[in-house]
């Protein structure tokens, strides 16, 4: 047997070889088709899917009719729940970069030798493998005017005199909901900057110390450029977040009061599936889309291009 | 011992299935739907031939289920009850109603026997 | 002057640890505290605690029912994820002469959220027939990008020699994936197997938008259809929601390392 083997490679005849090679992209074809089918359902076509959408009238009942981009016309000129969705996204996105900073000062704190980092790391990490929706219940019993703690101890301390309904009130439902989403996912970027501070060579800190460099200058002229590509990653999460807290939104305040809360994945929710405006909802959707390309690469372009990463990794 | 079942992915699962599969087993030995308990007046003296009513718990009302009496020593037993959010209260001639006890189990139709018994609030001639 | 800052470094990270886990404390207490819960001023520790709202939770909702069908979904998903990650990760560890045109869809996947493919999403679910059904809870999850990229990276990991060795001694490669190279990646399938658990188990806006029966619904579903009914004055529902943290808890502790690593090495993958 092995002698016939041998044979076989010293022949390498063009029929072997080639038999071979084609079993062998057959098996890398059939080992990619179960993944690519999934992503091709449920990525490019839904995607597609969704342009044609928001270029027709649709319904469920009726064919579907050319209505070029009429939906886009309704949504930016007449519909201020739109405009409201989308100033409360960005709304969202915008608190990222103090959630940032935060995890930063923690990822700080946390890094080198101290005594239970460890333990530490899991207890600020602990809020975000969670099921969001019960950090919802959670976060709207927490706000609470009579049995939640944040009324009581604002009460207590005398800061306020009644207690303030937090998730019913117009100015104050959107930043509540943001600090349960803060909450939530602090974890995650301490995590990621952790894991950027920690590969950064120590000996840039040894050779600046040598130098004289106080600790401020070390920080601002080594740390934080080399912690860009974390950061960077950071913002980006950030920004899908702000697309993703459907599950928050729906439980604490279902987008009220009003639509103070109200987020541009909730607002396709409730017009795709609550009032069954399929097209006008794939519309909205490919907005929301196009809002988050050009978000990333503007932070690309801040970040410096090329995801912030540095030349020498 | 090999060294995979060391392992605290195959330690922790068998530990929880282990605990799942005894405490089936203690729910299924202790599952008979009995409720026992006594009956005394104020001062201590159990009080025969009351009523005692069963009732169970169906979302935020309690409905009447079953009802017995008790024996000459004050004793008294239920049997197919299949809840595990029940209330006790007894009735006698002369001594009106009993307070109305608050029986909560740890799963249906769980024997239990009540540690104090129901007490009325006046006395027996 | 060390020893005073590693103390204040303490006392910042012991305050921020509570600011974390007071939300964790509150929501205990209130499960198990016997007492009317809107009640003002609120205690700060549970007064008489009893753990029969956690049985009545069980009995009532019925926590069974929505604890089977999420556990149904996930092992779907996390079987699923294992076999159909590791043969792509395999796939792509070889050379193809499409091979960059895939990697480049695969990374452009990456950049499509799921929330913006939920309407196609559910009109190609319904045209497949699985509204309402296991598969069609678990389809859109059955296989992830980061994943893919875990596999491939331990898969590249393996040394050549010893998959030439095997090569030569005439193993097919089949044997070789599972004799030498899964052997070899088991952080890789931890990896894998606790970031799809996760994801299945707190996957809340599929099932909305897929089910329709209450009796197919998850526990994210059965929590937020129980928010109106169970609001009443004992903390039932908060008990509720402990029963559903628990699991999450359990398994976050269990394979914290796994967890981490799989969302950085997303992260450091570029």
């Amino acid at each position: 047997m092995a002698r016939a083997k041998t044979d076989d490679f010293a022949a390498r005849g063009s029929g072997w070889w080639q038999r071979r090679r084609t079993r062998e992209l057959a098996l890398v074809a059939c080992f990619l088709l179960p993944s690519l089918t999934i992503f091709f359902l449920y990525r490019v076509l839904p995607l597609g899917w969704n342009v044609l959408l928001s270029l027709q009238y649709w319904s469920p009942l009726k064919p579907a009719r050319w209505a070029g981009l009429d939906h886009y016309e309704e949504m930016l000129i007449y519909d201020e729940v739109f405009w409201q969705a989308l100033k409360n996204t960005l709304i969202f996105i915008g608190a990222s970069p103090f959630a940032i900073a935060l995890a930063l000062g923690i990822a700080l704190l946390v890094n080198g030798n101290l005594k239970g980092a460890a333990v530490y790391r899991s207890i600020v990490f602990l809020s975000y493998p969670l099921m969001t929706v019960a950090v919802g219940i959670i976060w709207r019993w927490m706000y609470d005017e009579r049995g939640g703690i944040i009324n009581f101890a604002l009460r207590e301390s005398g800061i306020i005199a009644k207690p303030i309904p937090f998730l019913q009130s117009f100015e104050w439902a959107l930043p509540s909901v943001i600090v349960a989403e803060v909450w939530q996912v602090l974890g995650f970027y301490m995590i990621i900057i952790l894991t950027g501070l920690q590969s950064i060579p120590p000996h840039l800190y040894e050779a600046a110390s040598i130098d004289g460099a106080p600790r401020w200058a070390q920080f601002m002229r080594i740390t934080l450029p080399m912690l860009k590509p974390s950061l960077f990653l950071c913002v980006v999460i950030g920004i899908l977040n702000s697309f993703t807290s459907f599950d928050l939104v729906y439980i604490m305040t279902n987008g009220g009061p009003g639509h103070a809360t109200e987020l541009l994945i909730t607002y396709i929710y409730k017009s795709g599936f609550g009032q069954t405006k399929f097209d006008y909802a794939a519309a909205l959707t490919i907005m929301q889309f196009i809002l988050l390309l050009l978000l990333t690469l503007l932070a690309n372009f801040i970040a410096g291009g090329n995801a912030g990463s540095l030349e020498h990794r | 011992m090999p060294r995979w079942t060391k392992n605290r992915w195959v330690i922790v699962p068998l530990t929880i299935a282990v605990m799942v599969l005894a405490w089936n087993g203690y729910v299924a030995l202790n599952a008979g739907g009995d409720v026992e308990g006594r009956v005394v007046d104020a001062a201590g003296r159990p009080v025969p031939d009351a009523t005692v009513i069963l009732l169970e718990r169906h979302f935020v009302m309690h409905n009447e289920r079953q009802r017995t009496h008790t024996d000459s020593s004050g004793n008294f037993r239920f049997g197919g009850n299949d809840n595990h959010s029940l209330q006790l209260e007894a009735q006698a001639a002369g001594l009106g109603r009993s307070e109305r006890r608050v029986v909560r189990l740890w799963f249906r139709a769980q024997n239990v026997r009540l540690s104090e018994p129901l007490q009325f609030a006046g006395r027996l001639p | 002057m060390q020893r005073r800052q590693t103390f204040l470094r303490h006392c910042a990270l012991l305050g921020i640890c509570a600011g974390m886990l007071l939300p964790f404390y509150w929501v205990l207490k209130t499960a198990v505290t016997n007492e009317n819960i809107y009640a003002y001023p609120p205690r700060l520790l549970p007064a008489s605690p009893h753990l029969f709202n956690f049985v009545d939770v069980w009995y009532f909702i019925p926590f069974p029912r929505y604890l089977l069908n999420s556990l149904i979904v996930s092992a779907l998903v996390v079987g699923c994820n294992i076999g159909f990650n590791a043969m792509a990760g395999y796939a792509l560890t070889k050379s193809f002469p499409a091979k960059r045109a895939v990697l480049l869809l695969f990374l452009s996947c990456m950049l499509i959220p799921f929330q913006a493919t939920i309407i196609p999403a559910y009109l190609i679910t319904s045209k497949l027939g699985l509204l309402n059904s296991y598969f069609g809870l678990a389809l859109p999850l059955l296989s992830t990008i980061v994943c893919i990229f875990v596999f491939k990276a331990a898969f590249e990991a393996v040394p050549q020699s010893l998959v030439d060795a095997a090569r030569i001694d005439g193993l097919g490669e089949w044997r070789i994936i599972l004799r030498i190279l899964l052997p070899l990646s088991k952080a890789a399938i931890a990896t894998n197997v606790v970031l799809a658990f996760i994801w299945s188990w707190n996957a809340f806006l599929w099932p909305l938008i897929i089910t329709r029966d209450p009796t197919m619904q998850t526990l994210p579903l059965g929590l937020a259809r129980f928010l109106s009914y169970l609001e009443d004055t004992t903390g039932a529902l908060y008990a509720f929601a402990v029963m559903v943290l628990v699991p999450s808890i359990f398994v976050f502790l269990m394979a914290q390392k796994e967890f981490i690593r799989g969302l950085t090495s997303g992260a450091t993958k570029g």
